[in-house]
Formats: C-alpha cells, structure tokens, sequence
C-alpha cells in the first residue's frame, strides 16, 4: 500500500481529529501541538500528515499536493475547490448565520451591506435568493460592522450564538450547517483507491460505533 | 527597481524544458501514428459565431477575442473538436468510413481568476464514423498506450456515462436550482450534503435510493456493475450501464482492463457528450491529465450524422510528472574552437560533420574558453589537425571516424 499524505487544519478541529483518529488505532509518536515541525508520520507510517492553516488546506488538496484534507466546511465553502467531500466527522458543529442589529428583510430585488470573513459564501447566499450584496472582507470582530454601520449584516459562524446576542445582533436566517469534513484530491481517489478507503472506512467504524454507544 | 510585464512560465527559454516537450511530443505522435490515426492542423482564428451558437461547451467568457477589418470578432482557437467536426460535417455529410485524426495544438482560453495559463498545449485525438464499443475501447487502449510509451505504468482511466445523469434528473423533474445544487453535490461526491439534500426533496424512493448510492459506484467495474444492477434504474438508465459492460468487455481484450476505473457519478461540462465519458489521472499530478468522451450528436449542429469519440491530453500536465526526474541534457555533439586565421577550413569541418548528423557549434578561439557552450567533444583546430582527448586527426573524416565509433560504444549504452 502506497504512504498517503494528509492535511490536517490547525487550531480547534485539529484535537478532536487526531483523537478520533487514535480511536482508530492511527496515531501520531511525534506530534506535540507545541511542535514546530510541519510533517509528523504515523506509527505504521502509512499517513503522512502536514499539520497546515485551516484555510489552506483545499488549496493543498486541489493542487494534489495532500491526497485527502480534514478541514471544517466553513473553510471547504469559502474555497469552493474542485475536490471531493467525502465524509462527516461530527466533530467541531456550528452553522453560517445572516445576522443584524434589527430584522431586516432579506427579500427579492434588495440591496444590502455585508461583512463577512467569509465573502465567497456570502456572496452566493445572497445571489441564490436574488439580493444584490455589497460584500466587506473582514479578518475579525465580524459583528462591529453592523454596530458602527459599515455593513447592514453579517455572515457569520455561531456556535450558541452568544457573541451574536452580546453585541445586540439577532440572527436572520440560517445559511449552512457546518462540522469537519474529510476532502480528497480526485486523482488521489482514483491513484490511491484502496488506501483513502480503507482510511475512510476506519474512522466510518468509530463514528458507527459512538453513535450506537 | 523596474517591474517587467509578467510571461507565461511555459514560454520561458528554459531549453531543457523544452527538449522534454518535444521527446514527449514525438512519442505521443509515434503512438498516435501507430494506431493509423493521421494528424490534423486547425487555424489558430475561429469564428466566434461558431462557439456563439453553442450552448454548454466553451464558456463565452474564457474565449480570447479578436476584431478583423471587416468587424468580425474571431476567437484565438478554444478547442479543436467542434471546429474539426464542423469540417468534416460540411465535407464528407454522408460519410460511411472511420476517420482517425489526432493534433497537437495550443488551445487558448483566459480562466476567469487569471490561476491558469492562457495557452495551453492540448495533444488529442477523434475518432468519426464509428458508434461501436468497439471504437470506444479502440481509444482508450490508445491513451493507455500513450502513458505506457512516457513509462506511466500506473495510469487510471474513470469512466462514466453523460446519459446516465442526464437520465436520473429528468426522472427527479428537478428545477433549475435544485438541479445546479445536486450536480455539484455530485461531482465532489458530498455523502453527507447529499443525505441532507434529498430529505428536503419529495421524490420516489427507488430514485433516492439512485442518488444516495451514486457517490458509491466508484471503483472496479465488476463490483459496480453488481452494485448498480441491484437497483431499480429507469430503462433509459439500464441501456447506458448496459452500454458500459460493452465497452468494459472490449477493454478486457485489450488487456488494459486493470487501468479502469467506474464512476457513475462521473459528469462532464461538456454538454456536446452523449454517452461514454472518461478521464485519465496518473501518480503525482492532482489534475486529470486526460479528458474524452463520445460525441454522436454534434454533428448534427452542421445539418450531418457522423457518430464520434475523442480525447486530449493536457501536454502541461503530462510534463509534471517528470518535473522531478532527472532532465535529458539538451547538449550538443561537438564544440569546435579554431583559430581566425583557419576560419574557412574550420566552417568545411563543421559543414562535414553536420551532413553527418551531429550538432556542432564553431567558437573562435581568442574568446575566453571558459564561456564556450558545453558539448560532449572538444574539438581544437591547432596547426591542420583536429585534437580531441589529446589525440589529433588529420581530416574531418578521420575525426568522424573516431565520434562514430565513440558514439557506437558510448552514447547509446
């Protein structure tokens, strides 16, 4: 069986994975979360993972330069790459949300103001329901921009949706549902076959196995 | 500091590069050329109408427009197919015999988020007048044979059918948006969003049961025939699998059926595909490397019936793969240094010695040796005789003489 090279986002969803993953007896001797390395190997060397920014991780699949990523879809959304989103880890659960500081009708043939890190989800979200949207690119702080006017509303990820609240903003509508998910490169589906299902079908047997538990 | 207008990476003078490029050009027209298929040329100009009139094969935006004098807007060549079919659907309408074409041709296209080159080398084939799974596996077996020649042992070929999909989403009566929205859930096979999908659809079951299971019908053909056979599928469905299992057959009598991969959910943008559609991907490139299908339909567009299969490498994608290797050094034969005065004589040399079929290059001798070419001999013109490796010849026949016998027992170890 040929090595094959994993992407993993940092951050949050980085944990969760590689506990999944040590449920299913894949496990990673060198990596610390404090570790400067970028390349750790698992025990039985069959996974090569590079430990990469969430929002590069698509980029590293689409190029083929990783055959399969584990990134959350916020990130595979904004992205839209030409790669294949294969499974649903049921880890790091939240969703894209509309939101305002006063209900706003997001009606047919409206214009609106919106600030969002994620532009690209944004944009198509308002151009499916017919509203011309004028899109803000954010790095931070998303829900300042309605409160000093710079935007109409946000697009967002909410978790409970308490930051939301805080700032006196109210959610609008529902946009996506988002949790991690693991992405292949489309040669590598066809190249590596057997060893991207095989790794697929590990973690399918935990996820089965906590559902029932 | 200056900033200088950007170039293309592909047309750097990187000459190394470039000798690759050929050798692969000339193995890839070898191949072809074994196979009977005769090469074509296609004018770089194209009319835009031609592309125009269209729907759902080159995207409008990509084309690279031109103005002539008379006003009309011309295209810098999109793709070869549809004006290649054009002409034979024009000339030969009634044609009964089996034409095999092949080119190797810049295609010109601007991807709309400048990622891409906007010319690229495409090197394909078309095969007319032939409907039979026989000509399908006929050029499949051809693409696999090209890989093998460039030493890829480990090509995939997916295949899939155009009316398979087509035929689930007229039985799904999908609107516009719906239709968008399942057919890029498709294409990245999307397991989880396509269960979430078909929940908020009120449609019969046997269909769900299709579309919830085709992300599955990927892989060995034996196994995904099985797998399909046990659904319930439209007979519209049932002829394209059925369609399938012949051309798999003929595959098999190729031999080259273990490069074949099934994937049902496989859709082209293309619309002008009818029925078989393919793509080839190879170790260490992220990118098909090859894209076809069958084409029975387009000539219709030209008022003929000229049933057609094609493909096309991407050349700059094929080059990748041997991006790590090693490059064949682009040298010459002989560097012949001489001295002014021996100017005549030394052109004579050269001259014999290239009607001889090696390459030589003439550097004077008073220029600093050290910023000579490199070539494989040295040669020196001292007092009448030619020194190579401390040996002097007399005549350039002698000389040759001597690089022949070399090149017998070296260059071709």
């Amino acid at each position: 069986m040929a090595q094959i090279t994993l992407a993993l986002a940092k951050g949050r969803p980085a944990k969760d994975t590689l506990a999944l993953l040590k449920k299913a007896n894949i496990t990673f001797p060198d990596f610390t979360e404090k570790s400067r390395k970028l390349v750790f190997y698992s025990a039985d060397q069959s996974i090569k993972m590079i430990y990469v920014k969430a929002l590069d991780v698509t980029t590293y699949v689409e190029e083929g330069a990783a055959d399969i990523g584990i990134v959350g879809r916020d990130n595979i959304l904004e992205a839209d790459a030409n790669i294949y989103e294969l499974l649903d880890l049921k880890l790091g659960k939240c969703r894209f949300v509309v939101a305002g500081l006063k209900e706003i009708p997001l009606t047919k043939g409206s214009h609106i103001k919106v600030a969002s890190k994620y532009p690209h989800v944004a944009k198509k979200y308002f151009a499916q329901k017919g509203i011309d949207a004028n899109t803000i690119k954010l790095n931070g702080s998303v829900e300042l921009a309605p409160i000093i006017k710079m935007a109409d509303v946000i697009v967002d990820i909410v978790e409970t949706g308490s930051t939301i609240k805080e700032n006196g903003l109210t959610i609008l509508d529902d946009v996506h549902y988002i949790s991690t998910r693991l992405v292949a490169n489309k040669a590598s589906f066809a190249t590596k076959n057997d060893e991207i299902q095989q790794f697929i079908g590990d973690i399918k047997n935990i996820l089965v196995n906590e559902t029932e538990a | 500091m200056q900033s200088y207008p950007h170039i293309e990476t592909d047309l750097l003078a990187d000459v190394n590069y470039i000798h690759q490029r050929t050798e692969i050009i000339q193995k890839l027209k070898n191949t072809f050329l074994s196979f009977g298929y005769k090469e074509v040329y296609i004018p770089t100009f194209q009319p835009y109408d031609l592309y125009m009139n269209m729907n759902g094969t080159v995207n409008q935006q990509e084309m690279m427009k031109t103005i002539d004098y008379n006003g009309n807007v011309l295209v810098l060549r999109p793709d070869v197919t549809i004006p290649l079919t054009q002409q034979i659907a024009l000339s030969q309408p009634k044609t009964q015999q089996h034409l095999r074409y092949f080119y190797i041709l810049e295609i010109f296209r601007q991807a709309f988020e400048a990622k891409g080159s906007r010319e690229n080398t495409q090197a394909g084939v078309e095969y007319l007048g032939n409907a039979t799974p026989e000509a399908d596996a006929e050029v499949i077996a051809l693409s696999i044979q090209v890989l093998a020649e460039m030493g890829i042992q480990e090509a995939k070929i997916e295949l899939g059918h155009a009316d398979f999909f087509k035929q689930l989403t007229k039985a799904l009566k999908l609107d516009h948006t719906q239709l968008q929205e399942l057919r890029k859930l498709i294409q990245t096979k999307n397991v989880p969003e396509i269960e979430f999908f078909m929940k908020t659809l009120d449609i019969p079951k046997d269909l769900k049961e299709i579309v919830l299971q085709l992300p599955f019908l990927y892989g060995a053909p034996q196994k995904v025939f099985e797998k399909v056979n046990q659904l319930k599928l439209t007979e519209a469905m049932r002829q394209s699998v059925t369609a399938l299992e012949a051309i798999y057959d003929n595959l098999v009598a190729y031999q080259v059926d273990q490069h074949i991969v099934l994937d049902l959910s496989l859709i082209n943008h293309m619309d002008y595909y009818s029925d078989l559609i393919f793509q080839g991907f190879i170790e260490q490139v992220g990118k098909p490397v090859l894209m076809g299908g069958r084409y029975d339909r387009l000539a219709d567009e030209f008022d003929a019936n000229i049933p057609a299969i094609g493909f096309a490498f991407d050349l700059q994608l094929l080059l990748e793969t041997f991006a790590n290797q090693t490059k064949v050094e682009a040298s010459i034969d002989v560097c012949l240094y001489y001295p002014k005065a021996a100017m005549e004589n030394c052109i004579n040399i050269a001259h014999t010695l290239r009607e001889a079929g090696l390459q030589v290059v003439l550097y004077p001798d008073d220029t600093a040796k050290e910023h000579a070419p490199y070539a494989k001999y040295l040669v020196e013109y001292t007092a009448d005789e030619l020194l190579v490796n401390q040996t002097a010849y007399k005549t350039a026949e002698h000389l040759l003489t001597y690089l022949k016998k070399a090149r017998d027992t070296s260059w071709h170890k």
